[in-house]
């Protein structure tokens, strides 16, 4: 039986059912006492229908909404009885979980006998297990040194199972913080289903039923709408992975196709890297969820629902044996910021050519927005004997890319979720046994171009009140390539890299007044670190490390010199990069000398245009609409001949397609700034950095990382 | 004629400023003058020549016989929106520099935000920096969480800062060290130094203004601090200039979002707390209509032009929060009342895009204002549904100083809301009030549950310009038995403000696990010793003396390792022996009232965080006064047409409230026209007049 509801009442209930699921997080954020749950956002709640779609997803972060859903469906699947007042958990990476910190709960609300509907929530505990402290495990080879997975019932029929707690908190390292996120998500969902009650109550279920529908169809129809405006096309998305586990530094990647297939979208991963024996794999439902992530991120803006409407958009075609969708019994531990942080890196990359195909979506171009997790868990044992231990927030103070219409954020965080916030320095030394030396703002850290990519924080921190502090690095990437990625010209923003300086005279300098300001004032060795790796900081070593940046977007050498400026005068961007990179040239008192900049800007496209023209650029991005179609801040895509050509909206140039020629410039990844390629010195062996540049005006098109290995690269240019 | 001695209050609002006077027998006189905002004081000291001209005596009689002059004032509030405030340099901890612009990362761009604006990720444009990165120092010093010195301050280093960032410009100096809440003596010295090399300058001490754990929150709340410090200051000092000119003999009282006045002499310090503080006012005046109505549990709704403000009053106490956000990006350190707002008011936009109907948060403000003014208003508003239904008469809005133009109205819902979605426009008017009725009503649903309580057991109170039409269906909608229009509504924050008592309110961070009982007792007792010391100090310097005040003690709680904090009262103020056993059960208990006994856990370990001081001189107010009866009887009968969707139209008896004694009783459905105020009873409500002039609505009173 299907009751209709009318757009009045059902914008009414709507909005009821997203301020009861919205209490669902309230509770949580206020039981919890995990920083990553409470500051870092990373949690999702939920309503359900009886078949476990999500109808309601909340402020948490974006990547859990489509999991929560397979999730959800799993559960129902390979549950034995289901009955009223049951709580069931599961951290299972093979039935939806992202990876095993994320346990999912979930309790069936009955009407008449039947399951109607379904609340539950997912949140990242701090540890479950497993090999390594904090649980993603950069040491695990084979699942069985993962984490437990788990499905379990919690409550049953409204009986909690002290039993079943016990097993889960005894398998953790932090079991009172455990025990608190338990009693966070159970607390939450009982508040749901409280107000569900009265709900159901007020309403009769067949109207809330009506109204639940009624959310996925609309947001569904939104976006079937919103797809249907974009140019008939494809757009390319990359990502690299630098270093898989302890003692790897294995090159991998993921490939993206993203085609526009009628009012749906389809995300092809073929081409991306078979599975590694590493914990950094990809479960299917974890692409599904990484993949959707910009565009809840970017398109739905507030008025489209977050819910199954967008899964309903897509297809996912990621082959199986692949880091994308790996098969039993890979390890899957790190997935989230593994993987599935390189899926929604790729994504973001090819919905952002998406974007810029399409002028009424131009708005929301953004390339890139905290390419890496640089995740640094933190372990000791307390002087009192207690075992402590936190995932650092810092990494989010990441930039987010440039737009095309106005610079990138700087510290902005991540774009899985708005609220995923940094800690206190003061709160993280209260619960650790750490000492900040410093958290600062680095210089040239975004992407050069017409608009600036946002900025990163550095940290640097000493252990405090212990002799040993275990460290364990699980930065997604971004110590050799960045992943950064710039767009229309624009270059990519600062690597990612983890770095302990040895014998340091950091605390030495603290105490006479000195604190130092960057790792080469600390008096000791600095070892950059691979990109999943361990070590033990004692009372002489320093700690210290930096996310990725965000990328730039148009030619550097269109940015307004006077933007340049203030950059400079705010000590966002260095003289010598104003110069080197912008072409602009500052007076003593910091204004723009207008002379010596023009010619210095005139000079630099000289010299760009001194490059040999090659043929065969293949562009991210295809058109397949008749007509002439805008595809970058400078470029378009034009039919001729049967066939397209893209020609350069300056000068009218042919730069790919038919006769077209373009001049491919190669370039250490330094080039683009300090602190890409880190350990390399900026010039790194596996990748550089190619420029394509107009013949006809010097006009900087486009810039990205290329894997040098020959054969790889003629894959990655298409 | 009223008789001494008198208490005023004058609050300054965007558009009005206005005046409340109670007499020695309780009778209450308002009045209202034009806001002037870029002399605050001349609109004030208007609106009391008006309160003058009204009660037929001269100004400096009225001022003369005054013993409470307490205002609300929005300079402060001006000054940082605007950041017209002084220039700030602050001086921080070295390596700690750019704690203002990394922001957390995302709080200081998207923090404060509406959900709505912060997840469209693109366009949360970060607000303008209160400090220009130009004005920052780093001095090489250190404190450890221990509250151990790392490393002394180098005095000369620190005057090299403060002469540094005076040479760059600065006008107002803060200084926010990392832990100087726990060890406050570097920021002493900072100040030393600077009063040796630039005398006049203004400094502000985050261990003073807000010592508390949480450098980022306390580095805004003292950076806003010296922004709006010393402009309220000064524009408070104007004021008391002026008004002592003319005959005033107290030092004027200031209201501040706590929900309390606080002196002159605090003024500097209280300043973020001054932010904001008008719609405090009208909590203040709810709590203490309660109290004559003998009604404790209390849900304000006070519903405007732009927004919907919600406040909480449980068993006689104003609800309170520890970290308001004072505009994008600024959350500040200091205890205020919790108003919950929700972009939702009579200007409110209304608008389909075929697939949903939105209302709000965009507003038409004042100008062009709802399509009705027919001052060139596109979109359809709130008001102009209501238009629309036949609930407000557009030649009687706001007491007739509008006209509004009901086609018009009629047809901006056509042409956004009810072609979209297919409705006539009558049917779309009638969807508009719903859909942000029911967003009201969820955000009243919201307020009550999060701090534990049920809806069902408080009172409505209404007031602001355009809550009168909705709040009879909202408390149908909650299930609330008893709405109160109160007779000062059009005045209520200035009521609140004339009401207020003068409240010194001291907190402290002092974490401390609650494991180790006689640390926790040993931090607890010499932390308030500390606060209470600083509120004696307070009241000496307000001439008080300690038997004026009641103090009550406070502690902040948490499981170890949450970020959250519930604060208890300490009935005593004591440290003694049992208190950690006392705070266990006290804990588990608030702890199982507002999240369920599935969240507590009661073997992880509690830590104690902060712990606070409250001194209150209570505000000697006699009671209200009995409204005077009508001079004009009811007038011949009036009668509109409201229209329902989905059903016959209602034929409501219009009643003018002027003309309403003390014990009328009205039948829904009907409509109360007021000066300021369309009130809505429904069908199957009642409203009775108090003898206050009060209106009472029992929602369901006619079944």
């Amino acid at each position: 039986m299907t009751a209709t509801v009318d757009p009045i009442a059902f914008e009414v209930l709507k909005h009821r059912l997203w301020q009861i699921n919205d209490e669902q997080s309230a509770a949580i954020k206020t039981i919890s006492a995990s920083p990553i749950v409470v500051e870092g956002n990373d949690f999702n709640t939920g309503l359900f229908t009886a078949g476990g779609e999500v109808v309601i997803a909340g402020i948490g972060s974006v990547v859990h909404v489509t999991t929560m859903g397979d999730t959800l469906r799993s559960i129902i699947r390979r549950a034995g009885r289901i009955r009223d007042g049951d709580v069931f958990l599961t951290n299972d990476p093979f039935m939806g979980a992202l990876h095993q910190n994320d346990v999912v709960m979930a309790s069936p609300v009955f009407v008449d006998g039947e399951t109607f509907m379904w609340i539950g929530n997912v949140l990242h505990h701090p540890d479950v297990g497993g090999i390594d402290e904090g649980s993603f495990c950069i040491n695990a080879r084979t699942i069985y040194q993962d984490p437990p997975r788990y499905f379990l019932k919690i409550v049953d029929e409204g009986e909690p199972s002290p039993e079943v707690e016990h097993t889960f908190v005894t398998n953790s390292r932090l079991p009172d913080m455990v025990l608190l996120d338990l009693g966070a998500q159970i607390g939450a969902i009982e508040r749901a289903r409280r107000r569900i009650d009265t709900l159901l109550a007020e309403q009769g279920a067949a109207t809330v039923r009506a109204v639940m529908e009624g959310a996925i169809d609309t947001a569904e129809a939104q976006i079937r709408a919103a797809i249907a405006d974009l140019p008939e096309g494809s757009w390319t998305g990359n990502a690299w992975m630098d270093g898989d586990r302890v003692g790897s530094d294995g090159i991998h990647r993921v490939a993206l196709r993203l085609s526009k297939e009628g009012e749906t979208l389809h995300f092809d991963f073929t081409g991306s890297s078979p599975q590694v024996d590493a914990a950094v794999n990809s479960t299917y439902p974890a692409t599904v969820g990484g993949a959707a992530v910009p565009l809840f991120s970017f398109l739905c803006q507030g008025d489209i629902d977050w819910n199954e409407g967008l899964r309903r958009c897509m297809r996912v075609t990621a082959p199986e044996g692949t880091v994308v969708n790996a098969r039993f019994p890979a390890p899957v531990s790190i997935s989230t910021v593994g993987f599935r942080w390189l899926v929604t890196v790729a994504t973001a990359e090819a919905v952002a050519r998406m974007f810029a195909s399409s002028e009424r979506f131009r708005d929301r171009v953004c390339p890139s927005w905290n390419s890496s997790s640089n995740c640094n868990n933190v372990f000791a044992t307390t002087p009192d004997g207690r075992r402590v231990g936190a995932l650092l927030s810092d990494h989010r103070g990441s930039g987010g890319g440039a737009r095309s219409f106005a610079d990138g954020f700087d510290h902005a965080g991540t774009i899985t979720s708005f609220a995923s916030s940094m800690g206190n320095v003061e709160g993280t030394e209260w619960k650790l046994p750490v000492l900040y030396v410093y958290r600062r703002c680095i210089p040239d850290s975004g992407g050069a171009g017409m608009y600036r990519g946002g900025l990163t924080a550095e940290i640097a921190l000493v252990p405090h009140g212990t002799d040993a502090l275990v460290l364990k690095s699980t930065n997604t990437a971004g110590t050799d390539q960045t992943n950064a990625h710039g767009i229309a010209g624009g270059y990519p923003g600062a690597g990612s890299q983890t770095s302990v300086v040895r014998s340091a005279r950091v605390r030495e300098l603290i105490r006479s007044g000195a604190a130092p300001c960057s790792p080469g004032e600390f008096g000791g060795e600095i070892v950059h670190l691979a990109s999943k790796d361990e070590a033990v900081l004692g009372p002489d070593d320093a700690l210290v490390f930096y996310p990725a940046g965000g990328g730039g977007y148009g030619d550097p050498l269109d940015r307004d010199p006077d933007s340049v400026a203030a950059d400079a005068a705010e000590g966002q961007v260095s003289r010598d990069r104003a110069r080197g990179q912008y072409g602009v040239a500052l007076a003593a008192d910091g204004s723009v000398d207008r002379a010596e900049t023009g010619a210095l800007r005139d000079a630099m496209r000289a010299a760009r245009g001194e490059g040999k023209t090659e043929a065969g650029w293949a562009p991210g991005t295809t058109i397949e609409s008749p007509g002439a179609h805008r595809i970058g801040e400078h470029l378009e895509s034009v039919a001729c001949d049967g066939g397209r050509t893209l020609r350069c909206t300056r000068c009218g140039h042919r730069l790919a397609g038919g006769d077209g020629r373009a001049i491919l410039r190669r370039r250490p990844l330094g080039a683009a700034g300090p602190l890409r390629a880190l350990r390399w010195g900026g010039d790194s062996p596996n990748f550089a950095l190619e420029e394509i540049i107009c013949p006809g005006c010097a006009t900087l098109h486009e810039v990205r990382e290329i894997r040098i290995d020959e054969s790889i690269e003629r894959e990655a240019r298409t | 004629m009223a008789s001494g001695p008198l208490s005023l209050g004058v609050d300054t609002g965007g558009t009005f400023t206005d005046i409340v006077q109670i007499d020695a027998g309780g009778a209450v006189t308002v009045d209202k003058a034009f806001s002037t905002p870029s002399a605050p004081e001349d609109g004030a000291i208007e609106s009391l020549a008006g309160l003058a001209r009204n009660t037929q005596r001269p100004v400096d009689a009225v001022l003369g016989a005054t013993a409470r002059f307490a205002h609300g004032t929005t300079v402060s509030t001006n000054a940082l929106i605007q950041r017209s405030g002084a220039r700030v340099g602050l001086i921080a901890t070295r390596g700690f520099e750019d704690t203002l612009v990394i922001g957390r990362g995302p709080v200081g761009r998207v923090g404060g935000l509406p959900h709505a604006k912060a997840m469209d990720f693109l366009h949360t444009e970060p607000p303008a920096p209160l400090v220009s990165r130009r004005l920052v120092r780093g001095v090489g010093e250190r404190v450890t969480a221990e509250g151990e010195i790392l490393a002394p301050l180098d005095r000369e280093e620190a005057g090299e800062a403060v002469r540094a960032l005076v040479e760059a410009g600065a006008e107002s100096l803060a200084v926010c060290l990392l832990w100087s809440f726990l060890v406050p003596d570097h920021e002493e010295t900072i100040r030393q130094v600077a009063a040796g090399i630039a005398p006049g300058l203004p400094v502000f001490l985050s261990s003073e203004i807000a010592p508390r754990i949480g450098e980022y929150e306390r580095m805004v709340t003292t950076a806003v601090a010296a922004h709006v410090g010393p402009a309220t200051t000064r524009y408070i000092g104007k004021l008391q200039d002026r008004l002592a000119d003319d005959g005033l003999r107290h030092p004027i009282q200031v209201m501040t979002a706590a929900g309390g006045t606080t002196l002159p002499d605090g003024a500097a310090r209280a300043a973020v707390s001054v932010v904001n503080s008008g719609p405090v006012g009208g909590l203040v005046a709810a709590r203490h209509l309660g109290r004559a109505l003998g009604i404790g549990n209390v849900i304000t709704a006070d519903m405007g032009g732009t927004s919907f403000d919600v406040g909480l009053i449980s068993r006689g106490a104003i609800e309170h929060t520890g970290t308001p956000f004072l505009d994008q990006g600024l959350p500040v350190l200091t205890r205020s009342a919790r108003i919950d707002t929700l972009g939702a008011g009579g200007g409110s936009i209304a608008v389909s895009d075929g697939f949903r109907l939105r209302v709000g948060p965009e507003s038409a403000g004042a100008d062009p204002g709802p399509a009705a003014y027919g001052r060139g208003g596109e979109y359809p508003t709130v008001t102009d549904a209501l238009v629309v239904l036949g609930i407000v008469d557009p030649g009687r809005f706001f007491g007739g100083r509008y006209r509004l133009d009901p086609g018009l109205a009629e047809a901006a819902i056509e042409r956004h809301v009810a072609r979209p979605l297919s409705l006539d426009a009558a049917d779309a008017a009638a969807g508009i009030v719903e859909v942000v009725n029911g967003r009201m009503s969820d955000l009243i649903r919201k307020v009550t549950i999060e701090t534990g309580n049920d809806p069902r057991e408080f009172a409505l109170f209404a007031y602001g310009g355009a809550c009168g039409a909705h709040c009879a269906d909202l408390a149908m909608r909650l299930g609330i038995g008893r709405v109160i229009v109160p007779y000062g509504a059009a005045v209520f924050s200035a009521l609140g403000i004339a009401l207020s008592d003068i409240v010194y309110a001291h907190t402290l961070s002092a974490p401390v696990g609650l494991d180790d009982e006689d640390a926790a007792r040993r931090v607890a007792r010499e932390s308030l010793d500390a606060l209470a010391g600083r509120a004696e100090a307070d009241l000496a310097a307000s001439g008080f003396m300690p038997g004026d005040a009641a103090i009550r003690y406070s502690v902040e709680m948490r499981y170890r390792g949450q970020m959250n904090e519930i604060t208890l009262d300490l009935p005593e103020g004591g440290a003694e022996p049992g208190l950690a056993d006392r705070l266990r059960r006290a804990f588990r208990s608030v702890y199982e009232q507002r999240y369920g006994a599935s969240a507590v856990r009661a073997s992880a370990g509690l830590e104690i965080v902060s712990l606070g001081v409250e001194a209150s001189v209570v505000a000697d107010i006699p009671a209200f006064a009995e409204r005077p009866s009508p001079e004009a009887g009811p007038g011949p009968a009036r009668r509109r047409r409201i229209h329902r969707r989905g059903a016959a139209p209602l034929d409501a008896e219009i009643h003018d409230f002027d003309t309403l004694d003390a014990g009328a009783a009205i039948a829904g459905p009907a409509v109360i026209e007021r000066d300021m105020t369309t009130i809505w009873v429904p069908p199957a409500a009642l409203a009775t007049v108090d003898r206050l002039g009060n209106i009472e609505i029992a929602p369901e009173g006619r079944r």
